[in-house]
């Protein structure tokens, strides 16, 4: 039964089938590894709702400028009126924290998806096409790595006037090669499958057999890197402001927040830096762990290797 | 008639072991929820109220189409249904000299301990996948014998490899570098290991050549001869014709034909069990029309009744569950 | 070569076919044709090197060294680029790797309609009619490969082979996974194409009743089982 393992069973999906074959490659599939407990997802959605709440509303209706300086209220702790405390400037930390992680969040997410785009176009043309072509892309994926991501980055964005669109530039650029590679793996696997071989004989291009076979096969794991790539992304902006090569200074990113909090640390001022960075980790876990949770739900593969 | 393998049934059996246990399945039958919403929340009727028995030095065959469900038997009879099966009915084996063990009731830790592997083995669909690639023969045949709790010097392997006909040099070797028959063999032995007087083989001929087919028929046949029971479930019926003393028919989870093996193969009474032997290549090679009923949506009395030519009005009450469940049995069912 | 009669035109005629993966020589200088109208067999004990050949044959697998020629036409371009692909239809042993997960069985049927460039209300007409005709009936054809058995998942695959109305179909261990019912009922569909449309059919199969009941008496190719002296040094 195992050699005919049904990777396209669609998780929970309904049967109608009596077949018990079918029955069995469902539910072995299913059958939970005993004594290994699943984490909930439910606090890493709650937790990403309320920041994108926040992210969303908070803009929108908060009374106060989050530019604001008043230097009469600079690096007070935190109390009610300014629950995060202010900054040196005298600005509300909570209200430039929120506005921080919109910018983050937004160059995260554009950062995510335009790295994933140009991973998944690469590893697709080089696993489809195969041959020489595949072992040039290849090295040039090797190449790529061969720098490190932080370097490179800083590298792209001192080239170019410090943006959001350069940090987004930087980023995607340097983190598309992980998909690359994960996407040319598995269209690898999907080549040798009888059903590709079909496929052909039966008169399919190759670009129909990308577009019918290989992208449907493909979307869940371009989503799934694309989530995973995001805490990556955003934990790369944060770097690049927080060595003062990333965001103009003026414009609140976390990272500068926490560049300006660490000049302060010294004065006793935790909170300017502090809050900030609990704003770049909460949203980066809550993602990691609903991602591991998808995975552990959806990967056949690893489900099956959590039973052994 | 064109019989191109004979039978290698031998005549006087050697037994080995005692010839009182038995396995009686009496009125076992299995069904499945399928969860969801309206259309596709479902019961599957994958066995409904199977009655038979084998004893010590007898082979029956359970034949049938694929999804018949003749798997769900084999899982059910080995406790590894999952856990959304609802079992229902007895299973009872009765081991010479020991306390009866009910299959369906017993709990995990009883069909562990003192079943899998001691009174039952299995001999699987494809011996290689079912071996780990990574380790020797060897090395998993004395895990085995570990396992259950018996000697594991290299004497026992060497004998236990003799048993099954692989040289105990053989044992050394990796799953790889096996030969389809001498995995087969390294499958037997681990089946064996425990020595069970039950041998359930699920499917074991499925994909493979004749040689293959041959070699394994064989075995099971010596293994019947030396006094165990086997159970061989398969849709090879030429396997089938080979090793079985008896045969028994499933159509759509009931089992409707239950018969000497001599009886089914020259003169079938259900129309269902005539249908299959028609559709041999060495027969009339004539397909039985449509296919088999859902079990999630059985006809109400005989289930083989939209396919079968002699059917009635008398055919929508279920037939009584006999040697054969048919209304209207073949009498002279002519074979060309 | 197997037959000399014949216009030497004719056939789906595959010469000296040698083909090694990694060190091992799977095939060795094979020969074999398969003529049109007729039912060719193919038989060999287990790693001989049958379904590599099904392969070359259906212009799946470029030889190392060879010829192969569709009537007449030498085929030099493979898989994607073989112009003649369509011409030589596969079947495959197990149904279940040889369909698309994702695909309902009628998708299966009408995708090489569609790939073909045949608009869709046509192929799915057209795809309804070939899945009749392997009495696939119409609440079988919204499911997916895993809510059906292995015989109506092959009935599917033989209605695919058949939807571009192939020269050749080549069966390759077609039945062995299936019950004798279901055998006897592809089999007797390949036989009704072929008698309309004068194919030609190889089996390629190990199981000896099916080749004397099916094949043409004396069209059995048979290959040797494989052995050392196949090692490429």
């Amino acid at each position: 039964m195992t050699q005919t393992f049904d990777s396209g069973t669609r998780p929970g999906g309904p049967g109608r089938s009596g077949r018990s074959g079918g029955l069995f490659r469902r539910d072995s599939a299913f059958r939970r590894a005993p004594g290994r407990r699943r984490g909930s997802p439910r606090l890493a959605v709650g937790t990403l709702i309320v920041l994108g709440l926040a992210v969303l509303v908070v803009p929108v209706v908060a009374r106060l400028d989050q530019q604001l300086v008043d230097l009469g209220a600079a690096s007070l702790p935190p109390r009610p009126a300014h629950p995060f405390g202010t900054d040196e400037m005298g600005r509300d930390v909570l209200l430039r924290a929120v506005y921080g992680l919109r910018v983050s969040l937004l160059v995260g997410l554009v950062a995510a998806l335009v790295s994933v785009t140009i991973g998944t176009l690469v590893g697709l043309v080089s696993g489809a096409l195969g041959g020489i072509a595949d072992r040039f892309i290849m090295r040039v994926v090797d190449g790529v790595n061969s720098i490190p991501h932080l370097l490179l980055g800083i590298f792209i964005v001192a080239m170019i006037k410090p943006s959001v669109g350069a940090v987004i530039v930087s980023v995607a650029l340097t983190h598309w090669t992980t998909t690359a590679r994960i996407i040319r793996s598995e269209v690898l696997a999907l080549r040798s499958r009888p059903f590709i071989d079909a496929a052909i004989s039966g008169g399919s291009s190759r670009l129909r057999i990308v577009r019918r076979h290989f992208l449907p096969h493909l979307a869940p794991h371009v989503a799934l890197a694309a989530v995973l790539m995001m805490p990556h992304a955003i934990w790369h902006e944060t770097a690049l402001s927080f060595l003062g090569l990333g965001l103009p200074p003026h414009l609140a990113s976390l990272g500068n927040m926490i560049n300006d909090g660490a000049r302060s640390l010294l004065a006793g001022n935790w909170w300017a830096s502090i809050f900030p960075g609990l704003f770049i980790l909460l949203p980066t876990l809550a993602i990691s762990a609903l991602t591991q949770y998808w995975r552990d739900r959806t990967s056949p593969r690893w489900r099956s290797e959590l039973q052994l | 008639m064109s019989h191109t393998f004979t039978s290698i049934r031998t005549s006087t059996s050697s037994q080995t072991v005692g010839i009182g246990s038995r396995l009686r399945v009496d009125g076992l039958s299995v069904r499945f929820q399928i969860s969801g919403v309206a259309p596709d929340r479902a019961t599957v009727h994958a066995v409904t109220d199977a009655r038979f028995e084998v004893r010590q030095g007898e082979c029956l065959a359970l034949v049938g189409e694929s999804g018949c469900g003749k798997s769900v038997m084999a899982h059910a009879l080995l406790g590894l249904l999952p856990a959304n099966a609802e079992v229902t009915g007895a299973a009872r084996l009765e081991t010479d000299g020991a306390e009866p063990v009910d299959l369906v009731g017993a709990p995990e830790a009883v069909l562990a301990r003192r079943v899998r592997g001691r009174m039952i083995g299995l001999v699987p669909q494809s011996p290689a996948a079912h071996l780990t690639p990574v380790r020797t023969a060897r090395a998993q045949l004395a895990e085995a014998l570990r396992e259950l709790g018996r000697p594991a010097g290299s004497d026992d392997l060497a004998a236990l490899a003799r048993r099954v006909g692989l040289r105990p040099a053989d044992l050394d070797l990796y799953p790889h570098q096996l030969s389809g028959g001498m995995a087969q063999r390294v499958a037997n032995a681990l089946a064996l290991a425990g020595d069970p007087w039950l041998i359930v083989a699920d499917e074991p001929t499925t994909g493979l050549d004749r040689p293959l087919v041959q070699t394994i028929v064989s075995e099971l046949r010596r293994l019947t001869d030396e006094g165990r029971a086997v159970l061989l479930i398969t849709h090879d019926l030429r396997a089938a014709e080979q090793v079985a003393d008896r045969v028994a028919v499933m159509y759509a989870g009931r089992i409707v034909s239950l018969t000497s093996a001599a009886e089914f193969f020259a003169r079938p009474r259900h129309p269902y069990a005539a249908g299959l032997l028609d559709a041999l290549p060495s027969r009339r090679f004539t397909p039985i029309p449509g296919h088999p009923p859902e079990l999630t949506m059985l006809p109400a009395g005989c289930a083989f009744r939209p396919r079968c030519h002699r059917a009635t009005a008398a055919c929508e009450r279920l037939p009584e569950p006999d040697e054969v469940a048919c209304h209207h049995p073949l009498e002279h069912h002519v074979v060309r | 070569m197997l037959f000399a009669e014949g216009s030497p035109a004719e056939g789906l005629r595959a010469d000296g076919i040698t083909v090694a993966y990694d060190r091992r020589r799977v095939l060795d200088g094979t020969s074999l044709t398969v003529r049109p109208g007729i039912v060719t067999g193919l038989a060999g004990p287990s790693g001989c090197g049958k379904s590599t050949l099904a392969r070359v044959l259906a212009m799946l697998l470029r030889p190392a060294a060879g010829r192969l020629t569709v009537d007449g036409t030498e085929v030099r371009r493979w898989r994607h680029r073989a112009d003649l692909r369509t011409r030589v239809a596969l079947i495959f042993q197990q149904p279940r790797l040889a369909v698309d997960p994702r695909f309902t069985l009628l998708d299966v049927i009408v995708e090489p309609l569609l790939a073909a460039g045949r608009p869709a209300a046509d192929a799915i007409a057209h795809g309804e009619r070939l899945a009749d005709e392997m009495s696939l009936t119409a609440d079988l054809l919204t499911r997916r490969r895993h809510e059906v058995s292995d015989g109506q998942l092959q009935r599917a695959c033989v209605a695919r082979a058949l939807a571009l109305r192939p020269r050749y179909v080549i069966c390759d261990e077609m039945t062995t996974m299936l019950d004798a019912s279901t055998q006897a009922h592809l089999v007797a569909r390949l036989e009704s194409y072929r008698q309309e449309t004068g194919a030609g059919v190889l089996a390629v199969t190990h199981d000896t009743d099916l080749l004397a009941r099916w094949c043409e008496a004396g069209a059995v190719h048979h290959l040797p089982a494989p052995d050392g002296t196949s090692l490429v040094r």
